[in-house]
């Protein structure tokens, strides 16, 4: 809707603009008219002025009034002809020669009042006055179209300013209205398109009603929906087929290998085998017991990438969760190699997480055999639950061998090889990091990897929104 | 109820695959379990329970003639021996399922010998009501059926509270049980809040058990985490 807003305003000033452009223009062509008339009629002078100063060169002689050559040549020019009309008698004293035969001789008050405003027998008149008589000069019939009634209100003279503003206003008022109208209908035309446009990138389907001056653009729209739509499903089927597929194979794998793991577990307390075949029966149960582990965290990975994995949501108590993960790390850690310290402050007794118990399990799980992957000869390792009033902070921390800046940097931000379209030919690390990660996504949380605090050693964070706290 | 007596019980085994058949019967067979019987398919099951009536299946999910969780439901209308499902399928709604229905436990594939014999081993205890009738600690004696310690030849008796935590602790005798599962073994199914209440309880019955309450020897604080019961050895 912002953008209509903007191309209304845009709209609007481009009229304003033009309208002012307009008027600009009109007045130039009005100036430029007007100066071409005077010029035009000013090539010897005005109609009245030729009159008045054809009086002033007439000159009464013994023989009657004579016109000297010279005003009798501009009378000839222009193609007019005079006649000139004696105060008293009221006749015509002195003529032109080419003087019309239709034109009177002699004249009353209001021929000459109606000469004087108009026209005399059609020929377009001008007066010029002297002393004893009044000179009356005719110009051809088209020659000039004249204004018999120039009177005006004085009020409207003295208004003329406001007037012509109002004028100004209404017209431009006028104008807006036109325009607002003449496109109300391409706006709500193009309000829907605009609608659609924008919920395109959403992944919401989109229709947008083909009719209108618009509707090729709603039908282009349209068709763009459809073909997302149509894209999409093909790549959830594509990724459902994909994990299915690893689905499959990760359930077929299971009985051969229980085979494997079962007979390979079996000759290894053998008391008939000799203690070397026994060891190698230990390593082919624990290659097998590899094998299992990774066929199901690709299968786990799989169905969390393509949000395939259900996830069993309830109140979670993150110290419990924490600590029963540790207790059974630290029972499984006979030989005592991996001293483990666990602490939690009192906030985090509190504390509910919103999630999966047992894919939560999975992730304190991953991060500490992780631990135990990278430091075969034991370490120290701390497990840490802190909460604030919105986060609560899971963090398995060692201070066993670590990682170099430029791993740390690569295990951040480089893409799994599962999930990058790179090439597979980089040492590939487990799936370990990457189930933690995508369980603590997919619980609304995020996960940081960093050295340990004492400088050495290993330090993975998870962050998870607190749902609730409750008391006892 | 002795270990013997678990070894005693009838064992079906149903799996289509007839290798995985004859491994998992000499895995049982090694563990000391006499007494098994081994079918491939629905019909014969349903015939093997009603003829012969096991006292755990152990029931494979996908069979030629149908699948495990419908025989499961068949065989519950007439007997109420525990079943452990030992299937391939591992997916979440799988497991579920087996365990929805009311299965006592379910194991995915590939799974390791020992662990098979453990939790056999653990169903058919907690049905057949097998728990350590007495433990013999470093000071004391903990004598469950009577529910008392006996120290110095004093007998000393556990109120209902701590009979559960002692059980919790020596049902998992030599490893850590944390403070929620023992909360949880005590208290039930909310067992949030109950730390200090379950520290007085320690208390009391270190007061109970050892020699020197305040420099505990069987039933040790493991820090944060939760307490270890550390047996003398098993009395049977």
């Amino acid at each position: 809707m912002r953008s209509i807003a903007k191309l209304i305003r845009r709209f609007a000033a481009i009229l304003a603009l033009s309208t002012l452009l307009l008027f600009v223009v009109n007045l130039l062509l009005l100036l430029l008219v007007a100066w071409q008339q005077t010029s035009a009629t000013g090539s010897s002078t005005g109609p009245w002025t030729l009159a008045r100063e054809t009086a002033a060169a007439l000159q009464k002689t013994q023989n009657g009034y004579v016109l000297p050559d010279e005003a009798a040549a501009a009378l000839q020019a222009e193609n007019a002809w005079a006649i000139y009309i004696d105060n008293t008698t009221m006749t015509v004293v002195w003529h032109s020669e080419n003087l019309p035969a239709e034109i009177p001789t002699a004249y009353t008050a209001s021929d000459i009042a109606a000469l004087t405003r108009g026209y005399l027998q059609d020929y377009p008149t001008a007066t010029g006055e002297s002393e004893t008589g009044l000179l009356v000069v005719g110009f051809p019939k088209d020659r000039y179209w004249k204004h018999m009634y120039p009177l005006w209100d004085m009020e409207l003279i003295r208004n003329a300013p406001y007037l012509l503003l109002a004028v100004l206003v209404i017209n431009i008022t006028l104008i807006l209205l036109i325009y607002v109208v003449a496109n109300s209908k391409l706006l709500r035309s193009v309000k829907p398109i605009a609608d659609g446009i924008r919920a395109l990138p959403s992944g919401k389907d989109v229709y947008v009603k083909e009719k209108g001056l618009l509707s090729d653009l709603a039908a282009d729209i349209n068709g763009t929906s459809e073909l997302l739509r149509t894209q999409r499903q093909e790549l959830r089927k594509t990724e459902r087929a994909r994990a299915n597929w690893i689905t499959g194979v990760s359930h077929d794998i299971r009985t051969p290998l229980s085979m494997v793991m079962g007979y390979a577990g079996q000759l290894e307390e053998s008391d008939r085998l000799a203690p070397e075949d026994r060891k190698k029966a230990a390593v082919i149960r624990q290659q097998s017991v590899r094998i299992r582990n990774l066929v199901n965290d690709l299968n786990l990975a799989s169905k969390l990438e393509y949000n395939m994995q259900p996830l069993h949501l309830e109140a979670i108590s993150p110290v419990a969760l924490a600590r029963q993960c540790a207790a059974d790390f630290v029972n499984a850690d006979l030989e005592g190699d991996y001293p483990l310290e666990y602490t939690c402050d009192a906030q985090a007794d509190a504390a509910r997480i919103n999630g999966d118990k047992d894919l939560l399990c999975r992730a304190v799980q991953n991060l500490l055999s992780n631990v135990q992957a990278h430091n075969p000869d034991g370490c120290r390792v701390f497990v840490r639950v802190a909460a604030d009033e919105s986060t609560c902070r899971i963090a398995v921390e060692d201070d066993g061998a670590g990682l170099s800046d430029e791993q740390l940097e690569a295990l951040q931000n480089t893409p799994h090889y599962m999930m990058s379209d790179g090439g597979t030919t980089e040492p590939r690390h487990g799936l370990g990091l990457l189930i933690v990660r995508q369980i603590v996504l997919s619980h609304g949380g995020a996960v940081t990897f960093a050295h340990g605090k004492a400088g050495g050693g290993f330090c993975a964070e998870m962050t998870f929104p607190v749902c609730k706290r409750t008391g006892r | 109820m002795t270990q013997n007596s678990i070894r005693q019980k009838r064992l079906l085994l149903v799996d289509d695959e007839q290798a995985l058949r004859d491994m998992v019967s000499s895995f049982l067979k090694e563990g000391g379990f006499g007494n098994i019987r081994a079918v491939g398919t629905v019909s014969e099951a349903l015939k093997t329970v009603r003829d012969w009536q096991p006292e755990l299946v152990i029931l494979d999910v996908m069979l030629p003639d149908g699948d495990g969780f419908t025989l499961f439901e068949a065989l519950r209308r007439f007997t109420d021996a525990p079943v452990l499902f030992l299937t391939a399928r591992g997916e979440d709604a799988d497991r579920l399922r087996g365990l929805g229905l009311g299965a006592d436990d379910y194991m995915v594939k590939p799974f390791l010998p020992q662990e098979l014999l453990l939790r056999v081993a653990n169903i058919l205890r907690r049905y057949y009501k097998e728990t350590p009738e007495a433990v013999q600690l470093a000071d004391s004696r903990i004598d469950f059926e009577r529910a008392e310690v006996v120290k110095d030849g004093e007998h000393l008796p556990l109120t209902a509270k701590e009979f559960s935590i002692l059980q919790a602790l020596c049902r998992n005798a030599g490893r850590i049980v944390t403070i929620d599962g023992l909360c949880e073994a005590a208290w039930g199914d909310n067992p949030y809040g109950y730390e200090n209440s379950l520290m007085a309880h320690i208390r009391r019955i270190r007061e109970k058990i050892e020699k020197n309450p305040s420099k505990p020897v069987s039933l040790l604080t493991v820090k944060g985490l939760g307490y270890k019961l550390i047996l003398k050895e098993k009395a049977r």
